[in-house]
Order: C-alpha cells, then sequence, then structure tokens
C-alpha cells in the first residue's frame, strides 16, 4: 500500500503551504462545508467556484500534484504515468481499453492530457429520446448549460474560429483562431473542400494569444504528454491554484476508498482515505464525488452500508450502468509528399458535418471528425495492438511515419444498461474489489462506425492521399451515474445531488445521459459549474435537502 | 539471426540524427532519453533466460536486430514488470502481467517442443517467426497451460510493451525523421511543406 509514484510529491497543499506529510492539514479533525473526490476537469471548476464562494473545500486527489516544469518530459513512453493506470478488469465483446485514452491520475486530473478539444454539445443531444427515439431525455436543456458554457470560455479563453458552423453556437470564441493550422489539418481541410462538407479550424482550450502570465501554443504537439509551456488549459494550472487561493486545501497522493454515512443512512458525513499507507478521514457538510465515469461509481459501490447494501445513492440500482465510450477510430492514409503529424497541436481542423441524425444513413446520431496528428509511440502501439500489424510490415510502415495522415472519428456511442462498472471479485493494493467494466458496442453504433470510416477515408483520398488502415479505438468515457428527474431511472438529478441522500453530489461525466458525438470536457467544466452555481445558492440557505420530485423539469 | 533484418534499417534520413540537439532540449527530457542509450541497470526481476527469450522476440516483433536497441527493449520490459505500477485494463479470465509473461514464456517451450521437437530458443528464425504468429492468431499448439495464460493476451502484451519501447529510442527517431523532444524550443514551420532548418531535410534531402 505504499506509494508508488515516481516522484515524491507534497501531498497536502493551501495557501501558503505545502507539506510532505499529513500532520498539518488545514482542517484536521473539523467538518468541513464541502469534501470533493478528484482534482479533475469537475472537481476544479467544483473547487474553484465554491471556494470563491467562502465555503471551505477540501479536494482529496489519488494521484500526485504535478509540476510541470518537473515532472512532464517530451516523451510519450515516460508521460503514460499522467493516465489513471491502476488496473481495471474489462470484458464484453469490444472490452475498453483504459488509461490514457480516456482519464488521468494526479491534480488536474484528465486535462493534464487531454487534447485541448473544446466543443459545446449540441441542443439535440439533450433530447435524443423525444427527437430520434434513442437513448434517453437529460433533465437539463442546451439552455440550461448555456451560460456555463460561455462562463467557461471565458474564464480559461478558448481559442476558437469566428464562425462555428454546427450547432446552437456560432461563436466568436473569446481568443482568436490559431493560425497557421498544421499540414495534417491542411490535408484534412483540402479533402472536406473537395467533397463539399464543411470544415473549420478547432476551438481548443489552448491559447493563441498570451493569458493569465502563460505564452500562446508552440506547437510543440505533446499535449498528451502534458504541456510544459502552459499554453493548454489544465486544472492544474488554472482552477486549481485559484481554489487554493480563494482558501481551498488540496491532499493528493490520497486515494478515497469510503464514502461514510451516519447511522440512520440519511446522510453522508465524511470520506476515508489512504495515503502512503495510512488511513485518514476528512469530513464535512457535504460530498461531492467527481472521480470518473469508472472510479465513481466503484467508490459508490465500495461504500456500501447495512442501510445501503447496494452502494450509496443506488435505490435504483443503476449505479454503474449506461456507461458510454466514444468511438475513437483512427483513420490513416499515406501520402506522396511528407505531412509530418507530429508538428504543431494534435487537433486544429475538424467537421461536425455528420453530427445531427441523418434518417438516410439508417443509424441515428452522428459523430465529429477531428484532424488528429500522432508520434511514433502512439502510432505504432495502437498499430500493433490495434490491427495485429507487427514484425517487417509494421517497420516498413513506420520507415514512411513522414508521410500519414490520420482523422479521429469521435462517435456518439448508444447508452445500454449491460455496459457498465460492477465490481470484481479481484483486489487491489488497497484491498477493494477493483472494478470490472464491460462494454459491447450495439448495432447503432457499429452502423455509425462504418459510415463514419467510408467517409473518413473519402476525405482523404480526396486530399490525394491512399487509404492505408482503420485502428479501432475508444475514447473518453460517461454515464454511470446518469442525472434524470426520476429517481427509478436515475442516480442524481438536474443538479447533480444524488436522489437518495441529500448532502450527497455526484459531479463528473458519470452524470451524463447521453454521449454526445463530440469531445466532452468543457460538458463536464460546465454541468460543474453549474452544480456549483446551485450549491452557493443552496448552502447558503443552510444544509441542502432533497429537491421536491415534482419541480424537476427543463427549466433551471 | 542472420545478418540485418530489413535494408530499411537506415531509413529515408541517413543524415539525420534527432541527439544532435539534445543540449537543446529540457534537463529532464534529456535524462529520460539519455537513459535508453545505455549501460542498462541490472536485471531487476527477469531470469537470464527470461531475458534471453524476450530479447529473441523482441527482435523479430520490431524486426531489427541491433543488440543496444533490443537490450534496451528487453530493460524496459524489466523495470515495468519490477515497478508493478497498474496494467490500465486487463480481460477478464487473463492474469497480472507478470504470471502472463513468466508463464507465457514456459508455455512457449511447451508448444514449441510439441509443434517443432525443441525448445522457443532453440528453433530456427522462421520456426519463431511462425510461432510468433500463431500466439497473434490464438493457434499455437494445443497444451493445457494456454487455458492460464491466453495465447493472444501473451503476444499482445509483449507486442504493446516492445514495440513501445523500440519506437521510444532515439536511433528510430532519426530513421523515421521524426522531430523528436520539442521543449523548450518551439515550432514555427508547421505547415505543408515547410520544416525547421535543424528538421531532417525532405526525403532525406
Amino acid at each position: 500500500m505504499e506509494n508508488r509514484d515516481y516522484v515524491k510529491h507534497n501531498c497536502d497543499h493551501y495557501s501558503g503551504h505545502r507539506y510532505a506529510h499529513m500532520n498539518n492539514r488545514k482542517y484536521g479533525s473539523k467538518e468541513v462545508d464541502v469534501c470533493i473526490v478528484g482534482a479533475g476537469a469537475a472537481g476544479s471548476v467544483l473547487a474553484c467556484e465554491l471556494s470563491r464562494a467562502g465555503l471551505e473545500v477540501v479536494v482529496i486527489e489519488a494521484g500526485p500534484f504535478w509540476n510541470p516544469q518537473s515532472d512532464f518530459a517530451s516523451d510519450e513512453l515516460a508521460m503514460q504515468k499522467l493516465a489513471w493506470n491502476d488496473t481495471r478488469v474489462v470484458d464484453g465483446r469490444d472490452p475498453l481499453s483504459m488509461g490514457h485514452n480516456n482519464s488521468g491520475r494526479g491534480v488536474g486530473g484528465g486535462t493534464v492530457h487531454f487534447t485541448g478539444v473544446f466543443y459545446r454539445f449540441h441542443e439535440s443531444d439533450f433530447r435524443t429520446r423525444s427527437i430520434d427515439g434513442v437513448g434517453e431525455d437529460w433533465p437539463i436543456s442546451y439552455q440550461d448549460l448555456e451560460p456555463y458554457y460561455r462562463k467557461i470560455e471565458w474564464d480559461i479563453r478558448v481559442s476558437g474560429p469566428r464562425y462555428f458552423p454546427w450547432g446552437a453556437f456560432h461563436g466568436p470564441y473569446p481568443y482568436p483562431e490559431r493560425v497557421p493550422i498544421s499540414a495534417n489539418a491542411q490535408v484534412f481541410r483540402r479533402g472536406c473542400a473537395a467533397l463539399g462538407i464543411r470544415s473549420t479550424v478547432a476551438p481548443l482550450a489552448i491559447l493563441s494569444a498570451p493569458f493569465d502570465g502563460r505564452p500562446p501554443c508552440t506547437n510543440r504537439g505533446f499535449c498528451n504528454q502534458g504541456c510544459m509551456p502552459n499554453a493548454k488549459y489544465s486544472a492544474l494550472i488554472h482552477h486549481i491554484p485559484r481554489a487554493i487561493g480563494y482558501g481551498a486545501e488540496i491532499l493528493s497522493d490520497s486515494m478515497v476508498t469510503r464514502v461514510l454515512t451516519d447511522k440512520s443512512g440519511e446522510r453522508v458525513t465524511g470520506v476515508e482515505f489512504v495515503h502512503d499507507g495510512q488511513t485518514y478521514r476528512q469530513e464535512a457538510r457535504l460530498i461531492i464525488i467527481s472521480a470518473f465515469a469508472v472510479e465513481t461509481p466503484r467508490l459508490l459501490l465500495n461504500s456500501a452500508t447495512s442501510r445501503h447494501p447496494g452502494g450509496l445513492a443506488n435505490s435504483s440500482g443503476l449505479v454503474g450502468k449506461y456507461i458510454m465510450p466514444h468511438t475513437g477510430h483512427d483513420i490513416y492514409a499515406r501520402f506522396d509528399d511528407e505531412i509530418r503529424f507530429y508538428k504543431g497541436t494534435p487537433v486544429l481542423a475538424v467537421s461536425q458535418e455528420f453530427y445531427e441524425t441523418d434518417p438516410q444513413r439508417g443509424f441515428a446520431r452522428g459523430y465529429t471528425f477531428n484532424a488528429h496528428g500522432s508520434r511514433p509511440v502512439s502510432m505504432a502501439k495502437t498499430l500493433a495492438s490495434g490491427a495485429g500489424i507487427w514484425g517487417k510490415q509494421l517497420r516498413e510502415i513506420m520507415i514512411d511515419f513522414n508521410f500519414y495522415a490520420r482523422v479521429t472519428l469521435v462517435g456518439e456511442v448508444l447508452p445500454a444498461p449491460d455496459n457498465m462498472v460492477t465490481l470484481s471479485e479481484e483486489k487491489d493494493e488497497y484491498g477493494l474489489p477493483r472494478a470490472l467494466v464491460n462494454f459491447s458496442y450495439g448495432e447503432n453504433d457499429n452502423k455509425m462506425i462504418g459510415h463514419g470510416v467510408a467517409m473518413a477515408n473519402e476525405i482523404l483520398r480526396a486530399a490525394g492521399g491512399r487509404p492505408a488502415f482503420v485502428v479501432p479505438d475508444t475514447a473518453h468515457l460517461h454515464g454511470g451515474c446518469r442525472m434524470g428527474s426520476d429517481p427509478q431511472k436515475s442516480v442524481v438529478n438536474r443538479f447533480c445531488q444524488s436522489h437518495d441522500i441529500p448532502n450527497l453530489y455526484i459531479c463528473d461525466a458519470s452524470v451524463f445521459v447521453t454521449s454526445g458525438g463530440a469531445n466532452p470536457t468543457e460538458t463536464v467544466m460546465a454541468i460543474a459549474a453549474r452544480t456549483a452555481d446551485h450549491l452557493i445558492d443552496s448552502m447558503n440557505k443552510g444544509r441542502p435537502q432533497r429537491e421536491p420530485v415534482s419541480t424537476a423539469g427543463y427549466s433551471s | 539471426m542472420t545478418g540485418k533484418k530489413t535494408d530499411t534499417a537506415a531509413g529515408r534520413y541517413p543524415g539525420y540524427d534527432v541527439l544532435e540537439r539534445m543540449d537543446e532540449w529540457d534537463s529532464h527530457t534529456r535524462e529520460i532519453v539519455r537513459e535508453r542509450l545505455g549501460p542498462f541497470p541490472n536485471r531487476r526481476i527477469l531470469t537470464e533466460r527470461e531475458w534471453a527469450y524476450l530479447s529473441i522476440i523482441a527482435g523479430h516483433l520490431v524486426y531489427d536486430n541491433r543488440a543496444d536497441i533490443i537490450e534496451w527493449i528487453v530493460s524496459h520490459c524489466d523495470r515495468k514488470l519490477a515497478d508493478e505500477t497498474g496494467e490500465g485494463e486487463r480481460k477478464k479470465g487473463v492474469p497480472p502481467e507478470k504470471f502472463l509473461i513468466r508463464e507465457g514464456l514456459k508455455a512457449m517451450d511447451h508448444a514449441a517442443q510439441l509443434s517443432y521437437g525443441s525448445e522457443f530458443g532453440a528453433l530456427d528464425i522462421n520456426q519463431q517467426f511462425q510461432m510468433l504468429a500463431d500466439l497473434q492468431m490464438g493457434k499455437a499448439a494445443h497444451i493445457p497451460q494456454w487455458s492460464m495464460v491466453p495465447q493472444k493476451a501473451l503476444f499482445n502484451k509483449l507486442v504493446s510493451e516492445m514495440v513501445s519501447a523500440y519506437y521510444s529510442h532515439p536511433t528510430i527517431w532519426s530513421e523515421i525523421g521524426y522531430g523528436g523532444p520539442m521543449y523548450p524550443q518551439i515550432y514555427v514551420r508547421i505547415e505543408e511543406g515547410l520544416t525547421e532548418p535543424w528538421e531532417a531535410g525532405a526525403n532525406g534531402k
């Protein structure tokens, strides 16, 4: 149970203080207003906003508090450490890859190694049942999230095109679009233009001009390995330092192993966490779990009591169910001239031309195309493990590394109850059952993948490339604690409050009802900002109370 | 092994060496990449025999037989298994990686005995290649051990780790014309047809 991180970091951080031990905690045995589990995209926004409003906040994060200058490196292999690598057992017809493609470990969570592609969901994403007869409607609408999308975009100075052609928001973005774009993005846009498909420069959580002492992007291309110049947004360098400035305490290298309840089981009282083999507690009036679509359900299930035998917040039996990745198929084409797709921000051009349902295509919902650069390890490893190419053939392909262009298909996967997180029989180093993650694509998903792969190949061909190979992959993960108005059909309400326990909130990608067909981080952050607003309002009025079910509806 | 495995070993960029710019890299990256050039630390958990087998397998999977590069790959595997960082994901029914590789190598010997009448290490190169190809498809000679160490899982674990290590070696970066580490320097030429003065010239020119 010792701490296995490569670098020893301080584990307790609050304004003016940093400690490599737990003996000087800011609050110690005192009950704080809010304890947040997980310092990723959602937890960090919550910590920043709630502490700014004067609430006492403690954030507990399993991984280290990274220092970009000394912990990050321009290297794919070494930076695999940024992913949540703790073993998950996977099963199903299409067992998921877990780690670098979907989750992070350490302060900042996945934002430390995400690609920075920053989309709003479309209005239709929140009403797929009503519009398309698939999935389920959300208890909130696009309009509920719109002020928070706008707030987040301004808070972190998202750069993007002057006109974004799809969805409800057409720009402008706070910061101008990135110029120049990379060769890989140029090729993609040229192919799209030849076919009459609209494309744009990508909206990005990456600076196009200076902000907050940070420089614009240097195009080094190592977004997934951690940004060293700090041009890319991450919660590590934006929301967490602000939260600390507003008074929050961050406990890193500390794994929350259990959420505690009072005797009646009516309320949660705190959490138990392990640091370097020692068990500690943090008591709080309110607990928010923001630990990602796998660890959030796992923690709830592992916190079962006699009053909550199926796990906390699980009277519906839906904790862990309806998880959805995005398709992440990579489509490569060989060109006669060099592309050098390792250069520049990985995603600089995109298209959402196939985002909405088109009945003529024979499947519901759709996808986003991201022109998506790569690096040698990522390309070769996925060719080997995903496409089964090795030996002489792989060596010959990789000799032509500089001649490939790549498009990634970020496709909506429909929710299905059998796709779920449960507990396996195997235990981890804390003695807790590991997560068992079951996933299989459905018929609609496979039809969409077929369409997207064919279309990507057409685009690359129209740009002068020869379609080379398709590597099946997935990215992101959502669901597992879906939000809804009906406590029997969902885990949390429209403000991310658990139906069962009024002072237990769940706020991260696990509350997604559908997956949308685009990178989810902006929506995760917008939901967190909305939940923060709601909590600031309700906590100022006293202890958070159960929301009357009858008032839950589409307006906020 | 006989001679060079491939005539592409020199690559398209014969005059280009990514290490020439090593002094421009940040110190953390420099330290990480320099370790890949050797000398390598002593064996941590692999036995001498396991090390030798992984060396043979690495050479075939990455299609290269330069001793220094193969040694880096196996050294990486040794460290990874010793560190016990998580595996990210592991398919249900597949044992933890250390067991998978250890018992998998033994099982390969048994299967090689059945198919070819000698241990894997004593097979000729073509037979070794064939055996790896069979593992990939789950078609190696039927022995009870495969129920404990599934063939495909064994192959995938080996190929993922070894290919990742191989394409992390600066000699390979130079051969494929990859720009390599990039900080604190910046790129200002990223559009089609443009290269930085220090990058590998177009098509090696």
